[in-house]
């Protein structure tokens, strides 16, 4: 990434300089009171989002904050989705208690053994070269599951049985929108506060310049995978969501489009912010949901024009177009260097 | 024998072709640093210009002059107007790609109705030898693919135009302090590396029939042979290129089809993971 | 319901003239399929809300031709219906849905069908995995019926969902023993990897094995696969007389050109090949598939053997000329079946709930249809069908041989 001019102070009013909490917080406002006021096909539909959100706030982990393009998130995604279509049409277990936990760890061993195979060894990986296995992994995930008969072959696992919680059952609607979006704020403030901790100063150290951190005696890979698997656990639990709201798992959900997909709409929505994601999804999927009942039979020409359109002149990601270059790459928290302050002291310049 | 043969020559005519393709993607990968998910849909629009001029009554040869012509042209505009934009933030630019592939190919469906249309090949019949049928056409294309890439070949090593790319490969700000338009260089490569795609689906169009998602079969496997081969060098792409058309053509030879897709992949990642710059460094 | 209204012509207060006027641009808006209305009838009560219809199929994505003549057999049977003055006294209003070849923007597309547009009934999805995915969304969360008019393997038995192709048995079981006879004895089953073929494969085994015929070859590729140089050496070296094959576009046009240039024609091989119709012709140049055989519920050439037919199919052509044909492999001749086999359920029910509308459903016979009449066979909800084999010869379809009457589908 390229390294920020930084923004003199003075240009940038009080509220501009934390777009993004103002954005979090109003997205949320309106995430929370959306099932009031929309119909209940559309709750059902922002569900879906939300749970496409989890899943590219998973990819912004890994490739923005730890610098792995991964193109394989689907993997973990369509895994744990399976995962947990088998307990619940082999072993009837429909429980929020022990199908979401599952989904996590599915999703967490699966990129943890991944992680380690590309990212440690003798060489650090280039980002190629695991943007290529983690695309592999999504590309042989998905052609086996078309031919293994136990898993349904090319049409999936239909017909999965709600969630349940205790005896109460999550039907689609505003009962499954409020858990998954609670899910989605958990998750969001977890990955929050680990960005924002020691770790993750460390982490954007590695993002940055790898090896000037591993010089100063980071074990870097470590990191790296550390994150890799937060990210793999976060698209599982997403996974596991989804095979219970939509009702049916698929090959297609393991494979290399949904995996490109979410690159995509997380790069378009601005990486390394963490919202930045969220929003690509949102208005990508907002925006072929109403173009394909608007103009159903060239929705897709549409849909690529304006994401064409959006994309030159928000380069950085729709996130760009509120938030600063400085408050995206982020300042950690220390207040910025005054430039009529360049020459004083140390001291006097700390705050 | 026989079916050894007739292996090797579909994995020759695969192969050749696919160099072809991947060509024009590893240059620009290399140069730029921009993975262009549109390449797949320059092949693509290559044999949709082959068979619309074949549909007017026109013969199918002229198509397949006009495809690289008409593809080179249209990769020029579009570098222009959009790709240029993208050379500070290459990862961004795989969006932009991105989407003009998406414009393309659903486009181009719209054209065709969603069809699958066959286009005849210009050179009909077959030969034999030792007892092996080898289709003529087939044939031409490995010997069509094989000039042009021997010609591209002198072309960066004995030209000036060529030193220069070569330069902007190895060191693109030394290239640029030394004076060398980048800008106009990055245009030219990219042209070429589009007219080198049609050409590519020309050839290809009456092998496989035209239809939309022709492009992505080689994205995919484009995106391995460059990796395979290392980015940036000439004899890299050629030979990642040759590499994975020869594994995926030859592989459902020896073990299950289903199976060999995926092991293409399974052992190109093997591979990288053991020599990380690729087979030519 | 407000804003269709506006969307649409208010009846109420149409002139003819008006009406010639508005039918112009709204043929427009049918033929891009934007909006969701046909035609309203100018006979048509405005205070009678019309009875909404709901078509869910691929209106784009990789079998799009299929979709798209699905959706224009759906609008041409709904004009005429509302033409002849609608079911119960209302018109029929078409709603559509995009599937998209894609399972996940189907399911989202589907839902909004039933929970904003709330369709009386869904006709639609083209390939197996399609359907499975719809059709929680449509019969168990919807609560609504569902037609499926697509030739498939003939497995689905779920409660208000009709089938109105053809299955596997009407398919294959006259047709494998006039294959052995017109053909030979020693079978390939080169196959796509997916469910239709291996079901295809399943069942046509045992038939072959039955009638003294050898399956010498059976094999899975991948659906992208595009090279077939190492099956086609097998087929020729193993003296395969038929190949009975189910690789699938993209793959299907390379396999069948490489099979031709190996001389499989020129020795006598016989090709066949279950969901060849008039729109797969194009794939391949004409004499590379010379003498393909193929069993279905109805072909172009049947228009000069059935006065119905050749009606349905010229009022196609016209409406519709272009590349998006009315073929039955692409499921426009179930969509028309369905179509019509409910219309009489609902005016015998004489109300559109579920429970009465399947149940008249359940035993509905119409006497026109593309192909000739059809019949729902009693508590299996498939249809019963004449079933035609033809050979391609010089890129056109010709019958060789007809069902004795309706061939039961032997489902459920």
């Amino acid at each position: 990434m390229a390294a920020a001019s930084p923004t003199p102070v003075g240009s940038l009013r009080g509220y501009q300089r934390h777009m993004i909490p103002i954005l979090e917080i109003v997205l949320f406002a309106v995430f929370a009171a959306a099932p009031i006021v929309l119909q209940d096909y559309m709750t059902v539909f922002v569900t879906r989002v939300i749970i496409l959100a989890l899943l590219a706030l998973s990819f912004d982990l890994a490739w923005g904050y730890s610098g792995i393009m991964s193109f394989g998130q689907a993997l973990f995604f369509g895994a744990a989705g399976y995962g947990v279509a088998l307990l619940a049409r082999d072993l009837q277990m429909t429980s929020a208690f022990i199908v979401l936990p599952a989904a996590l760890v599915i999703g967490l061993g699966l990129s943890l053994a991944i992680g380690a195979f590309l990212l440690l060894g003798r060489h650090p990986p280039t980002t190629i070269f695991v943007a290529l296995g983690t695309l592999a992994g999504s590309y042989v995930a998905d052609r086996l599951a078309r031919d293994w008969y136990y898993l349904g072959g090319q049409n999936g696992i239909p017909s999965i049985p709600p969630m349940t919680a205790g005896g109460y059952e999550f039907a689609e609607g505003p009962a499954y929108y409020y858990l998954a979006l609670t899910v989605l704020v958990i998750v969001y403030l977890v990955c929050r506060f680990v960005v924002r901790s020691q770790f993750g100063l460390a982490l954007a150290g590695v993002r940055e310049h790898e090896a000037r951190i591993a010089f100063l005696g980071y074990e870097a890979q470590h990191m790296k995978l550390a994150m890799f698997s937060l990210a793999g656990a976060v698209a599982g639990l997403a996974g596991g969501l989804y095979a219970f709201h939509e009702g049916f798992v698929w090959p297609n959900m393991l494979g290399v489009v949904v995996s490109t997909q979410i690159v995509l709409y997380a790069l378009f929505g601005g990486v390394g912010t963490l919202i930045g994601p969220v929003i690509g999804v949102m208005a990508i999927e907002i925006a072929s949901f109403s173009l394909s009942d608007s103009v159903p039979k060239i929705w897709p020409i549409v849909l690529g024009l304006l994401l064409l359109f959006a994309i030159l002149f928000a380069p950085a990601g729709l996130i760009g177009l509120v938030a600063s270059e400085r408050e995206r790459l982020g300042d950690f928290g220390r207040p910025p260097l005054q430039p009529r302050q360049a020459d004083a002291m140390p001291d006097d310049a700390a705050a | 024998m026989e079916s050894t043969l007739n292996a090797t020559f579909e994995v020759l005519s695969f192969g050749a072709v696919f160099v072809l393709v991947v060509l024009g993607l590893g240059i620009v990968a290399g140069m730029m640093g921009i993975f262009n998910f549109a390449h797949g849909d320059f092949v693509l629009l290559g044999a949709y210009t082959t068979y619309l001029v074949y549909s007017l009554g026109l013969p199918v040869w002229l198509g397949m002059l006009a495809a690289p012509l008409v593809v080179a042209a249209i990769g020029f505009v579009l570098e222009r107007l959009v790709i240029r934009r993208f050379y500070v933030i290459p990862v961004i630019a795989m969006v932009a790609t991105y989407a003009l592939g998406l414009i393309i190919r659903e486009g181009v469906r719209g054209l065709i109705g969603g069809l699958y249309l066959s286009v005849p090949e210009p050179i009909v019949g077959s030969f034999t030898v030792a007892g092996a049928h080898f289709s003529r056409w087939r044939l031409a294309i490995i010997v069509i693919a094989v000039t042009v890439t021997i010609t591209g070949y002198f072309l960066l090593t004995r030209t000036s135009f060529g030193l220069r790319v070569r330069a902007a490969l190895d060191n693109p700000s030394l290239a640029r302090a030394s004076g060398i338009s980048t800008s106009a260089l990055y245009a030219a490569t990219f042209t070429v590396g589009a007219g080198l795609a049609g050409l590519a689906g020309a050839l290809v169009v009456p092998l496989f029939s035209l239809f939309a998602d022709l492009g992505i079969h080689f994205l995919i496997l484009g995106f391995l042979a460059i990796l395979i081969g290392g980015i940036g060098t000439f004899q890299g792409s050629i030979a990642g290129a040759a590499t994975v058309g020869a594994l995926s053509a030859a592989l459902p030879w020896a073990v299950a089809p289903v199976l060999a897709d995926a092991l293409v992949f399974v052992i190109a990642v093997v591979f990288i993971k053991f020599r990380p710059k690729g087979l030519i460094a | 319901m407000c804003d269709q209204i506006a969307d649409g012509v208010i009846a109420s207060r149409v002139s003819r003239r008006r009406f010639l006027h508005s039918a112009a641009w709204m043929s427009g808006a049918v033929a891009t399929g934007a909006g969701s209305w046909v035609l309203q009838p100018p006979w048509a009560n405005a205070a009678a809300t019309p009875i909404k219809v709901g078509i869910a199929t691929d209106l784009t994505g990789a079998i799009a031709y299929a979709g798209n003549a699905n959706a224009n057999a759906a609008r041409m049977v709904v004009k005429d219906i509302n033409d002849a003055g609608g079911i119960l006294g209302r018109s029929i209003a078409l709603f559509f849905a995009d599937t998209a070849s894609n399972e996940s923007i189907a399911v989202s597309n589907v839902r909004r069908l039933i929970q904003r547009d709330k369709v009386d009934l869904v006709l639609g999805g083209i390939t197996s995995s399609m359907r499975n995915a719809i059709k929680d969304v449509i019969v168990t969360r919807g609560k609504t019926l569902y037609i499926y008019p697509e030739q498939y393997e003939g497995k689905e038995c779920t409660p208000y969902l009709f089938c109105t192709g053809p299955t596997l048995s009407q398919q294959c079981d006259r047709f494998i023993p006039w294959l052995i006879k017109n053909g030979g004895r020693r079978f390939a089953l080169p196959a796509a990897n997916y469910v239709f073929p291996r079901a295809v494969n399943e069942h046509t085994r045992k038939l072959i094995e039955n009638n003294g015929g050898e399956v010498i070859l059976e094999e899975y590729y991948p659906v992208g696969q595009i090279e077939y140089g190492a099956t086609v050496s097998r087929i020729m070296t193993n003296n395969v007389e038929v190949v009975l094959n189910t690789i699938i576009p993209p793959g299907a046009g390379p396999f069948l050109k490489q099979l031709h240039e190996a001389g499989f024609g020129r020795r006598g091989g016989r090709l066949a090949c279950l969901y060849y119709d008039e729109a797969s012709l194009n794939i391949n140049e004409p004499q590379e598939i010379e003498g393909m055989a193929n069993c279905l519920d109805y072909f172009r050439a049947v228009t000069s053997e059935d006065p119905a037919s050749a009606r349905i199919q010229a009022e196609y052509d016209r409406e519709f000329p272009g590349r998006i044909l009315f073929a039955a492999g692409t499921g426009a001749t179930g969509m028309y079946r369905g179509l019509k086999l409910w219309e009489l359920a609902v005016k015998e029910a004489g109300n559109l709930d579920r429970e009465h509308v399947a149940a008249a459903l359940d035993h509905a016979k119409i006497s026109e249809g593309p192909g000739g009449p059809a019949e729902m066979v009693p508590g299996k909800r498939h249809c019963k069908m004449n079933m035609y084999t033809a050979v391609a010869k010089n890129g056109n379809f010709e019958i060789v041989a007809r069902s004795e009457g309706l061939v039961d589908p032997m489902a459920c």
